[in-house]
């Protein structure tokens, strides 16, 4: 247990320092004792509805969707038996898109926009399923291609959208695409949803390791496999799908974030789920923080930050691992 | 008996103003998604979300009272020197908020929806306003000038330019139709249907805009429609207010009417592409350059 | 005790038509050697006998009860299997590769022990590869990897074996050993069930075989029935040449 314990601990320890920079920067500058007076639920206006309705929820969201994001990263890996699988890789965000551009293009509002957003996840993940099925069940490679030509199927259909919508709603459409957190309504979906998956982090992790080892072997060692293919499809879609549906799609953080901790920790599922949840979510408030003050008023697309701060740190660690 | 009957008038003086005077100093607007907006008081602390609603309120005489505006929000000079909170389709809410605007000018079709739904739900008062018409843009400046009380100023504005647009109208009432293209945007080449603003001035000053009747109200045809529609004139702006980059891409075609006939007119962008009261200047040159076609025709006998 | 048996087995190698029905028995301190030409369907044989393939035809009884029926946790507390063929999908210790085996035991929440941890590390000591226990798995030699799948299913500590080529890869000291813990198992009343390709392992080791014939026939009983030239000539297409060495036949191909 201590083995886990530790490195834990340390990932906790940075999501809270995250966290707290996150909530004490924005664009307006406030002096900490204002920042602790509105946390208070005291203070003046002004600060309570810039922390409590603004930078709070807007942080919780970020925290969450990067958790989400890494854990869905992590079990699609041992799924597909692949370390170059991301959440995105069945089509799922392919499908999510289609729906908030589709969401977008009727000028509808914000919550409908995320309701189709999700609503394309689960046709896109019925989809590939359906198709992948073929004689004998499926195979993580039949999934796995079934997937991607399904993705390149959303891309099109995305492109084709993207040339015939009128002008004024591109920009609104490319930044779903990009991955914006400012669509993040309410945090609690996301953060619930992420708090049941740590939970179950232990009896899930252990039998991850020993599917990793190859499906006959962990049905020898008494998994149900199929069962547990079919439950880590179904919950890697739903984590994806209520990342996608509250902040677009952010690339990046689902696919690195699981190797970078598999270098730093080993392989055991039990340590690298809830680790992805606490560093996934980590990564994407830092990044989240650095899109919104950069270049305050203007904001960035935070996709392209997860990737100028994950890149080097990962090409860092699988340096010093050889 | 006079003191009696003076105390009397002077009673009934203060009773009827006192009813005829609003109970408050509510002020109401009905905004362009047909919603009507009421303020308690008028506004002090306008936040303005595109550089077309600055226009709009400093045209309604409320300039003084914009705290923050969006990029490009270069006219009237003097709104370069006001706050911004980003751009239209990407706002800084946290300082939009701090500004402490108590009425906030929204576009319908540019500004994102969910930023808009969350400073409601913050408690700012959003108007939207999106002029599709002339009438639409005086309106929109009197209404802006109603919650403002700035009345006086707003009317006198709108009341400019709706004559400025009558008298254009009546003077190109008879004019003789001249075939035109307007380009929005050279890559993708972009157009505008009748349904626009832009193709309603095409309209008044008698021009014939030859994608009119596509359905888009921006549409993206292809160069070869172009062509094969062989306008008589064409009027484009460009990237900035001075650049003929765009029109002088059609100098290769000499076979192309306007070309033949040096129809290539440049209008500067701001001018005519904001629903603000500048849109009469832009009009009048419009027309100009049309009347100009015209001129061009009768001299070479076609 | 356990007892493992096929009744009315017929197994399913796809595009090949239905051999005969097996009705073998492997009950507890025998040791039953699978033996046949490339091709024959040891390996499906073996596979379908864990309960991880469908047979075409007949059932697997686990103790009386089909294995069909059984929960595949409990069957694999009493069912261990050593694969011809790994897979090495992410990267592990030994040790804890070792320790997969205990995971029929354990439930959901339980974390592994001490009690798992000394099994593991005996089974490491038994297959002589203690010394190894941190390195990563994929830098082992092939004979390694062998020992730690043997391993493996020794921290299992099934009642049942199931053997597919376990002496591949190792070295002649290293055969013998294995050989000699599997028949140490087999002593201490677990059932053994092996293929092999080496004929005259199974000749010194086994006390039964089942021989696999390619075109589907199949014949199986006490070993000493079984190891009659011409029935192993016929097996194998290869003429053979008997000796005898410390009591058992040693049977060399010849021209």
């Amino acid at each position: 247990m201590t083995a886990l314990i530790r490195p834990l601990g340390a990932l906790a320890l940075s999501a809270l320092a995250a966290l707290v920079l996150s909530v004490a920067l924005g664009s307006v500058t406030l002096p900490p004792d204002k920042i602790l007076a509105a946390l208070g639920g005291q203070g003046e206006a002004l600060s309570r509805t810039l922390i409590l309705e603004l930078r709070l929820p807007r942080s919780l969201a970020a925290f969450a969707v990067g958790g989400l994001l890494a854990v869905a990263g992590a079990l699609m890996q041992v799924l597909l038996r692949n370390p170059l699988a991301d959440p995105y890789v069945l089509g799922l965000s392919g499908g999510a898109s289609v729906g908030a551009l589709m969401a977008m293009l009727a000028g509808l509002g914000s919550v409908l926009v995320s309701g189709s957003a999700f609503v394309g996840a689960l046709v896109s993940t019925l989809l590939v399923f359906g198709l992948a099925h073929g004689r004998g069940g499926w195979t993580p490679a039949r999934l796995l291609l079934t997937g991607v030509v399904v993705a390149a199927g959303w891309g099109a259909v995305i492109t084709l959208m993207l040339a015939v919508s009128p002008a004024d709603r591109l920009p609104g459409m490319l930044y779903w695409l990009m991955g914006d957190l400012s669509y993040a309504g309410t945090p609690w979906p996301p953060l619930v949803l992420l708090a049941i998956v740590c939970l179950l982090a232990v009896p899930l992790g252990r039998n991850l390791n020993v599917l990793a080892r190859g499906a006959m072997q962990a049905a020898a060692l008494g998994v149900s496999v199929r069962r547990l293919e079919w439950g880590l499809y179904l919950a890697a879609s739903a984590l994806t799908a209520m990342a996608v549906t509250t902040a677009g799609s952010i690339g990046f953080v689902g696919l690195v974030v699981p190797h970078m901790l598999r270098l730093l920790l080993g392989n055991d599922q039990r340590l690298i789920l809830p680790a992805c949840a606490l560093a996934g979510g980590t990564l994407l408030l830092l990044a989240d923080t650095l899109a919104r003050i950069m270049i305050a008023p203007e904001q960035l697309p935070v996709g392209v930050i997860t990737a100028l701060l994950g890149v080097p740190t990962f090409l860092y660690l699988l340096y010093r691992s050889q | 008996m006079t003191i009696r009957i003076s105390r009397l008038l002077l009673t009934g003086l203060v009773l009827l103003l006192s009813v005829a005077a609003p109970a408050s100093a509510e002020v109401c607007a009905v905004d362009d998604t047909d919603r009507e907006v009421c303020l308690a008081a008028p506004a002090q602390r306008i936040a303005a979300l595109s550089p077309g609603a600055t226009e709009l309120v400093y045209a309604a005489g409320a300039g003084e009272k914009v705290v923050a505006v969006v990029a490009y929000s270069d006219y009237p000079p003097e709104a370069r020197e006001v706050a911004s909170v980003g751009s239209h389709t990407r706002l800084d809410l946290e300082r939009l908020v701090t500004l402490r605007p108590d009425l906030v000018i929204g576009w319908v079709t540019g500004n994102p929806p969910e930023q808009l739904e969350r400073l409601e739900a913050l408690g700012l008062p959003v108007f939207y306003i999106e002029p599709r018409s002339f009438e639409g843009v005086s309106g929109a400046i009197e209404r802006l000038a109603i919650l403002a009380d700035t009345e006086a100023e707003g009317e006198r504005v709108a009341g400019e330019f709706r004559d400025g647009m009558a008298a254009l109208a009546a003077r190109y009432a008879e004019a003789a139709p001249v075939r035109v293209f307007y380009q929005v945007w050279d890559e993708p080449l972009m157009t505008i249907n009748d349904d626009h603003l832009i193709g309603q001035v095409l309209r008044l000053c008698g021009g014939v805009n030859v994608f009119g009747a596509l359905p888009r109200l921006v549409p993206r045809p292809g160069e070869e429609a172009v062509l094969a529609a062989d306008p008589e004139a064409i009027l484009a702006g460009g990237m900035g207010e001075e650049n003929r980059d765009w029109l002088d891409h059609w100098a290769q075609y000499p076979q192309l009417t306007a070309v033949a006939r040096d129809n290539l007119f440049f209008v500067p962008p701001s001018l005519i592409q904001r629903p603000t009261p500048r849109l009469l200047e832009g009009s009048r040159l419009f027309c100009e350059k049309l009347e100009r076609a015209r001129e061009r025709r009768g001299a070479l006998g076609s | 005790m356990r007892r493992l048996e096929a009744r009315e087995l017929v197994i399913d190698v796809p595009g090949r038509p239905a051999g005969r029905a097996l009705g073998v028995c492997v009950e507890p301190g025998q040791i039953w050697g699978v033996l046949g030409p490339n091709g024959a369907g040891k390996t499906t044989l073996l596979h379908t006998l864990a309960g991880l393939r469908a047979p075409r035809r007949g059932e697997v009884r686990l103790d009386g009860r089909p294995l069909a029926a059984l929960k595949r946790r409990q069957v694999a507390r009493q069912l261990g299997l050593i694969f011809q063929e790994r897979h090495d999908g992410f990267p592990a210790t030994v040790r804890e590769t070792a320790l997969i085996g205990r995971h029929p035991y354990l439930s959901p929440w339980q974390m592994e022990g001490a009690e798992e941890l000394r099994l593991a590390e005996a089974a490491l000591e038994r297959l002589d590869i203690a010394h190894l226990a941190e390195r990563l798995v994929s830098t082992l030699s092939g004979g390694e990897r062998q020992r730690l799948a043997i391993a493996t299913v020794l921290t299992q500590a099934p009642a049942i074996w199931l053997a597919d080529e376990p002496t591949n890869h190792l070295d002649l000291h290293h055969q013998a050993g294995v050989m000699a813990l599997l028949a140490q198992q087999a002593a201490e009343g677990c059932a053994v069930l092996m293929c092999l390709h080496d004929l005259n392992l199974a000749a010194r080791w086994c006390s039964h075989l089942l021989l696999l014939y390619p075109d589907g026939e199949a014949c199986w009983g006490p070993a000493e029935a079984m190891l009659v030239p011409e029935v192993l000539e016929r097996l194998y297409g290869q003429r053979l040449a008997t000796a005898w060495v410390d009591g058992a036949p040693v049977f060399v191909p010849v021209r």
